[in-house]
């Protein structure tokens, strides 16, 4: 009997190919929140936007729902366009022009959102998390200078697992 | 009860199968409940781009068969050559180790899937990589082929390898007929590191010495500029028989020596200098400005068949107890591609490349002389070479429009093939024998010398159209203009379907073709003889040579293929996947050596071969058909278990088999005998030489700071046709293992053995040959896959900075 329960768990455990890397980054999004701090506000929602693209489908939506970080329920909004960005928590950019980004960056920071990025040369560009993937590891480079300009403070758990983290000598 | 059980597991499992439409979200779901740190070392699956043009895929949602063969495999082996650390993990990739072919012996070809060594397209970072100049002329796999030489890619460079199994030339133009080979080479993230590995055969020879160094600089907004340097020495092993000819004069009592070795058969000694280079720069507004590049200088030497003191060739005055003439090449091969990469409005990217690649084949003969010389003759050569260069521009357009994506762009091609005559001495008939040109290999004459260029273009398209998720249609095509033979246009539909999430349907229809190589349509090369006040000629002759013309030659059509493939992903369990597909794949026009066309074919034939003063004379053609068909099996495992310890394993197995399914029609000069000559010695060779099964299993399994590898493989049986007989050798298994010991994440040391049970190939059964022969001096086919030089043991010494 206890083999056949094995059996069933092991055929239950329902794990077919998606990509892994986006499922991975969509966890992400929400799991690095347990080590940030943002200014307090009174919002009673944690909004997660992603702008531009979205990678994730529905994936982001279904993993979400239900959910809560810092004890506020989880919103996930998309927009192209920065003015449609509003109050948020996160946002996760996928644009390609660089002079959007850095519109997008200067936004986030005044606005204190911890932006979050694919993208090579992300944290150097002045966002705060770079979440990239080398040789099927996820590679994570962080820019402290950043995350504190936006006045979010990034645990030193955090810091400390991330491969690199750029961050002022004089600090 | 029991019945009952079976039934409610039966119905568990099929709803698993069939009815599991949340599963990436369970699969989020799964990583979400994991700690931060489990997460980051969390192993995705292995992404692919090669058959693609619109980026990269996990290789469980490939619409198209793929292998990735990662570094961390590659740095698992002792094997120093990539040839060889591919062979022992890609079930379907054949590499022999010939021995007494001349060039071949130092620049050894490859092949996939029983077909052709060039009719394989091997690209570094998604870009054509050019083939040897060499032109494979013996009785090896691949007779009358130029091969890539995948050895002259330094594998600390390498982040890894991805072996397409399908037919690609729709996307990928000329020789993607077998599959398409595409090298990554490592990028942005990776560890500088320094390795040291040194092993041997158990018969204490095939001395391996090799130290690399792979150097990243880090660039602004994560460029970078990798270097890779690597010196290798390997030393010759020898598994000759005995030479039991009478090697000295009647009455010479050194003629009773018992079993003297006097020849060379294994691999050869070979030191090569590698360089690597791998780079991007990312401007300020992302553009990206790339360059890579691979460097290799290799000396080399082997052993031609020996020379004995009584033999006709030999001048006992220079060498009284005969010599072994040594082909002792230095090759020169290198490429460069630069390029850059851009987005430009409307998501639109672009990228443009340059490569330059290159090749050098200059033949030295060592410990030898032109005995028509006589006792003043030279004793080393320079026997002139090959060269080949290959340039192309690419341009790639794609954009992404909601379901579709579009890739389009054109390639401009520029080939050159030269051949150089050697040093006067190395191929001239002097007066005091009637053996002209250096023992072992007479050097190219003047009159062979040849500057043969191609060009070509090709406009492509791209599609992939992904509106429902679990349906992927590709659609791709391909123009091509040669300026030799014309155009061409290819085509590829693929389809993938996923009719439940664990399993994924897929199959591909497509045309291809191979241009015949420049190689195959100039090549000359010929000695001379003397019959009587009469000199002559003998050998191959480019397609356009008088001679070869009067005897029926042509020029070269290219070779076109048909392909279908057809096969499933299934992933049952959380680790576990497995996948099926078969393949058929026809190929007309096939392009082949022919046999020696002498005086004795016909009268026309012997007053055209007088004219010309030739005694014997064969060229390349377009011979015959033939139908490969086979099947490709993976099963992939991989496990965490709670103790942090990991296993991976995968079982790959391939079976195919090629057969001629038409000759073409003879030359009319050529008589009766024409179809005869046409196929030559090559029919064993296309059909039977390479085994049509093989078998790999790997498993790795990481404890702590140990990292142990076992790698079991089975070759399949093969044949070799030696003076009109054909002879069988059975199937052999082989083991590898290796054990890494890892020392604060920098240092590392491992000791391991490959075919550790020092397992040999089947010697040939008595052929009543001095040479081929299980009691010759050739006692083992050149044709094993595995070659026969034993087992080979090695240490590894690893420092990561």
């Amino acid at each position: 009997m206890k083999t056949v329960y094995i059996l069933l768990i092991a055929f239950i455990i329902p794990l077919f190919a998606s990509n892994q890397e986006r499922d991975l980054q969509a966890v992400f999004l929400g799991r690095f929140a347990k080590f940030i701090e943002w200014p307090q506000n009174n919002r009673d929602v944690f909004t997660i936007t992603l702008i531009n693209e979205n990678p994730f489908e529905d994936l982001l939506d279904k993993l979400y729902i239900g959910k809560t970080i810092h004890g506020k329920k989880i919103k996930i909004k998309y927009v192209t366009d920065v003015k449609d960005i509003g109050l948020s928590d996160i946002l996760f950019i996928t644009l390609d022009d660089q002079k959007d980004v850095g519109k997008v960056i200067k936004y986030a920071q005044k606005h204190s959102i911890l932006t979050i990025s694919e993208q090579r040369g992300f944290a150097q560009r002045g966002g705060i998390i770079q979440l990239g993937f080398v040789m099927q590891k996820p590679y994570l480079v962080i820019n402290y200078d950043s995350a504190t300009k936006s006045k979010i403070k990034i645990s030193s758990s955090l810091l400390a697992i991330a491969q690199d983290v750029i961050k002022e000598e004089a600090e | 009860m029991k019945e009952k059980k079976y039934l409610l597991l039966l119905i568990m499992t099929t709803i698993s199968l069939f009815g599991a439409s949340e599963d990436e979200i369970k699969q989020s779901e799964n990583f979400y409940n994991k700690s931060l740190s489990e997460l980051l070392n969390t192993e995705t699956e292995l992404k692919a781009n090669v058959g693609s043009r619109n980026g990269e895929r996990d290789l469980l949602l490939s619409e198209v068969p793929i292998d990735v063969i990662t570094s961390e495999q590659i740095r698992q082996s002792g094997s120093s050559e990539l040839s060889q650390i591919l062979e022992r993990y890609v079930a379907g990739f054949n590499f022999p180790r010939p021995s007494i072919n001349d060039g071949t012996d130092h620049s050894r070809p490859f092949t996939l899937r029983g077909l052709n060594p060039d009719q394989v397209l091997v690209l570094i970072n998604g870009k054509r990589l050019h083939q040897s100049s060499l032109l494979n002329m013996n009785g090896s796999v691949g007779r009358g082929t130029s091969s890539v030489d995948l050895n002259t890619i330094p594998i600390a460079s390498i982040e890894r390898v991805e072996i397409l199994r399908d037919g690609a030339a729709a996307q990928y133009g000329s020789d993607a007929i077998a599959g398409v080979i595409n090298i990554i080479l490592k990028g942005y993230g990776h560890q500088n590191q320094i390795t040291a590995t040194y092993g041997q055969t158990k018969e204490n020879d095939g001395k391996m010495g090799r130290t690399d160094l792979f150097y990243s600089i880090p660039l602004k907004y994560d460029g970078f500029f990798n270097i890779t340097t690597e010196y290798r020495d390997r030393g010759a092993t020898n598994r000759a028989g005995a030479d039991r000819r009478q090697l000295y004069p009647d009455g010479d009592p050194r003629n009773d020596l018992k079993d003297p070795i006097t020849m060379h058969y294994g691999d050869a000694d070979t030191q090569d200098i590698l360089f690597a280079i791998n780079s991007e720069v990312v401007l300020d507004n992302s553009v990206i400005l790339y360059a890579n590049g691979i460097y290799n200088d290799r000396k080399s030497q082997a052993g031609a068949f020996f020379r004995s003191p009584r033999d006709s060739r030999n001048d006992v005055d220079i060498y009284p107890d005969g010599f072994l003439p040594m082909i002792a090449p230095k090759i020169e091969d290198y490429s460069l591609t630069i390029g850059t990469k851009d987005t430009l409005s409307y998501g639109i990217k672009l990228d443009l490349s340059y490569t330059y690649g290159f090749n050098d084949y200059h033949f030295y003969v060592k410990n030898t002389l032109n005995d028509s010389l006589g006792d003043t003759s030279p004793t080393s050569f320079d026997s002139g070479g090959t060269t080949y260069t290959q340039q192309s521009i690419n341009l790639d357009i794609s954009k992404k429009m909601n379901s579709f994506l579009v890739a389009t762009g054109i390639e401009l091609r520029n080939e050159n093939y030269t051949i150089y005559a050697g040093e006067k001495d190395s191929y001239i008939l002097g007066s005091h024998s009637k053996n002209a040109g250096a023992q072992g290999f007479p050097g190219f004459k003047p009159s062979n010398e040849v500057n043969a260029n191609r060009n070509n273009a090709a406009l492509y398209i791209d599609t992939k159209y992904n509106k429902n998720k679990n349906l992927l249609i590709g659609l791709a095509g391909r123009y091509e203009y040669y300026n030799d033979f014309g155009s061409n246009l290819d085509g590829k539909l693929s389809l993938s379907y996923k009719p439940v999430s664990k399993l994924l349907l897929r199959s591909t229809a497509s045309t291809g073709f191979r241009a015949p190589s420049l190689s195959q349509s100039y090549y000359t090369s010929t000695t001379t003889g003397q019959e009587g006040d009469t000199l002559y000629e003998t050998g191959t002759f480019g397609v356009n040579h008088p001679v070869a013309k009067d005897l029926g030659a042509t020029d070269l059509k290219p070779e076109k293929s048909i392909h279908f493939s057809a096969g499933f992903i299934l992933e049952p369990f959380s680790g576990v996947s497995f996948s099926t597909d078969y393949f058929y794949t026809t190929i007309k026009n096939r392009i082949l050596l022919t046999d020696n066309i002498t005086e004795n074919v016909s009268p026309d034939v012997k007053t055209i071969l007088n004219s010309y003063n030739i005694g014997r004379a064969r060229y390349f053609s377009n011979a015959m058909d033939t139908r490969t068909q086979g099947v490709d099996i993976r099963l992939k495992y991989k496990y965490r278990f709670e103790n942090h310890s990991k296993i991976k394993a995968m079982l790959a197995y391939q079976y195919n088999s090629t057969d001629i399914t038409d000759v073409n029609t003879a030359p009319s000069i050529l008589g009766d005998d024409g179809e005869k000559i046409l196929l030559g010695d090559n029919t064993t060779l296309i059909e039977e030489s390479q085994p049509n099964n093989s078998l790999k299993i790997y498993t790795q399994y990481i404890y702590g700071n140990i990292i142990s590898k076992i790698n079991l493989d089975r070759y399949g049986s093969y044949k070799t046709n030696w003076a009109d007989k054909v002879y069988s050798f059975g199937a052999t298994w082989t083991t590898d293992v290796e054990i890494e010991y890892n020392f604060k994440k920098i240092y590392s040391f491992a000791v391991g053995g490959e075919n550790i049970f020092d397992t040999y190939p089947d010697k040939f059964e008595d052929t009543g040959s001095f040479f081929m022969s299980g009691n010759g001096v050739m006692p083992y086919s050149q044709h094993s896959p595995y070659g026969y030089n034993g087992a080979f043991y090695y240490i590894r010494l690893g420092i990561k900075f």
